[in-house]
């Protein structure tokens, strides 16, 4: 299983945090380069704008057809998959991984429950509002971040 | 039916996943609180009542995800009735320790009460006896903030006052709640 990117957008639609892994370079030594690796183009500040686009519209559309209780899990394309998760106060938790990771719901959850409540919500220094992501790039957030993604792997 | 899945779900959380803290020292720091803001404010209880109201709304806005992280809570309640339910079978009841009842609801769906029948944060209080405090201190104010902080981040804007207070000398505690609206989503900017 390969994860390539994490965001999380507020509930005022503003990307407050986005972080990727770039493909292990290390593991791929074998492949020539330009090899047939299913290399993603770098992320840009423009991909946070547009995934934050699909999904929204995604999961309207989720609803509209499958009832308010319907919800938006994810999305494959032939490169990549796309995995969506929306807390009730209107977090939204979006990750890309390889296309043969199963469903990543659970894993969304747990980082909402032990790293975002508890690095960043429960921060005094944090502020409630996260206008550019402040609060949220935290040492422990990140921290946590990475060693739970690097467990999956 | 749904009544009685929320208390155990309140019971269950309460018991196995909440960290739990001295209640003397929540009485005490409370206490202190509000006697603190009532020297600021040179006995202006309108405005301690202001204040509080105004502390608990920030408290709420954090602690609806401590809320939704400890519940376990993944889809939004289907109607207010249910909303109130959760409130006062899980909110309370995992955070404070206490189950206050539900009555009173307007035909409308859209107003009921909670009573209290304890109030962790009234044990050994008496109000100021300056003739004023008796008839204008909301002791417990907080919890009006709280709820209203916390329902507004899971798209609820509500109204929350106290309307009697035992420490007045009322024969109950209780608290009115209004849903006002419900908060439609936020759409991202256009792009031109």
């Amino acid at each position: 299983m390969v994860v390539y990117s994490f965001y999380i957008f507020d509930r005022h639609t503003e990307c407050i945090y986005a972080k990727t892994w770039l493909p292990p370079t290390s593991s791929s030594e074998s492949h020539a380069p330009g090899g047939p690796t299913t290399t993603l183009r770098p992320a840009s500040a423009d991909d946070a704008k547009l995934i934050f686009g699909t999904v929204f519209s995604l999961r309207n559309m989720v609803r509209k057809l499958g009832g308010d209780d319907d919800a938006f899990v994810s999305y494959r394309t032939a490169h990549y998959k796309l995995h969506f998760y929306e807390t009730a106060s209107s977090l939204r938790l979006v990750m890309l991984t390889d296309t043969a990771t199963l469903s990543m719901r659970n894993v969304l959850h747990q980082i909402y429950i032990n790293l975002w409540v508890e690095y960043v919500v429960k921060n005094p220094l944090s502020p409630v509002e996260h206008k550019g992501g402040v609060g949220v790039r935290n040492e422990l957030f990140e921290l946590g971040l990475d060693q739970f993604i690097g467990g999956l792997m | 039916m749904a009544s009685s899945k929320a208390s155990r779900l309140g019971e269950e959380v309460w018991k196995t996943r909440m960290d739990k803290v001295n209640a003397e020292l929540v009485v005490l720091t409370y206490g202190t609180i509000v006697a603190q803001l009532c020297k600021d404010f040179d006995s202006d209880y309108v405005e301690v009542n202001k204040q509080l109201d105004k502390m608990g709304y920030n408290i709420g806005l954090r602690l609806i995800e401590d809320y939704l992280a400890k519940s376990n809570t993944v889809r939004r309640c289907s109607n207010f009735r249910e909303t109130a339910e959760m409130i006062a079978k899980v909110g309370f009841k995992i955070f404070l320790n206490i189950t206050p009842t539900i009555t009173n609801w307007t035909s409308d769906g859209k107003q009921f009460s909670l009573v209290f029948d304890e109030n962790p944060f009234a044990d050994f209080v008496e109000l100021p006896d300056d003739g004023r405090a008796q008839d204008e201190l909301w002791y417990s104010n907080i919890l009006c903030g709280v709820l209203r902080g916390a329902l507004e981040m899971v798209q609820m804007q509500v109204e929350a006052h106290f309307v009697s207070d035992v420490l007045r000398g009322n024969d109950t505690t209780e608290m009115r709640v209004s849903l006002i609206r419900y908060i439609d989503d936020e759409l991202p900017p256009e792009d031109d």
